[in-house]
């Protein structure tokens, strides 16, 4: 396994304990304020940057840098389809000319859901890219 | 009628025992990449860049035509 997949591999982790650890906050303190405090625990997704290969300065070759950026690409785009489904969803529901009262955590829980979601489907690119060949 | 599909074929594996069964590690080194991208050529599942083609056959000692063949394949229609 590549240092890229063992990465992948470990942000995948970090998403599904977070996204685990969410729910239980939800169940036991409510979907409040309490509980983006698990979101922290997506610090957790830069500890293979302290890998022994990183310190060693060797960088990525043209393949490594080839499926790198697929799979931001797909992450990207995962996101940006979700959003644009998410905006359509609440304008036809809602209504156009509708106003939303939103509590500000809600605003930020968002933004954590996006990077997870991106950081997801880069994960499982990655993995799946190395697998099957980045030409594919 | 059938298509064509087209592929990069290599003969990376063949040059590498008889340039003294050199392994995908020392390969890799001297052309300047992982072990698991000679690894991903051999088994077809990438296609280098101009200038790592040209690594790897300078690295043989021998053209690019050697050691990559642009090859058409015939599918039968379905």
């Amino acid at each position: 396994m590549t240092d890229s997949e063992k990465c992948a591999v470990w942000t995948l982790g970090v998403v599904a304990l977070t996204v685990i650890a969410y729910f239980t906050f939800v169940k036991l303190l409510g979907s409040g304020p309490a509980s983006q405090s698990v979101f922290a625990l997506l610090a957790l997704t830069a500890v293979p940057a302290t890998s022994r290969r990183h310190w060693k300065g060797i960088g990525f070759d043209e393949r490594e840098r080839q499926i790198s950026g697929k799979a931001l690409l797909a992450g990207f785009r995962a996101l940006w389809l979700v959003f644009i489904g998410l905006v359509m969803t609440i304008g036809f529901v809602k209504g156009w000319d509708a106003t939303l009262s939103l509590p500000m955590w809600m605003l930020s829980a968002t933004v954590w859901w996006s990077a997870m979601l991106l950081l997801a489907v880069q994960s499982v690119t990655t993995l799946v890219l190395y697998r099957r060949g980045s030409h594919a | 009628m059938p298509s064509e599909k087209t592929e990069i074929r290599n003969h990376i594996r063949r040059l590498r025992f008889e340039h003294g069964e050199m392994t995908q590690d020392d390969l890799a080194k001297q052309a300047g990449v992982t072990r698991h991208t000679i690894m991903a050529l051999e088994a077809g599942k990438y296609f280098p860049s101009l200038l790592l083609a040209f690594r790897i056959a300078r690295t043989f000692g021998v053209g690019v035509d050697q050691v990559f063949v642009y090859v058409e394949v015939s599918e039968p229609a379905p």
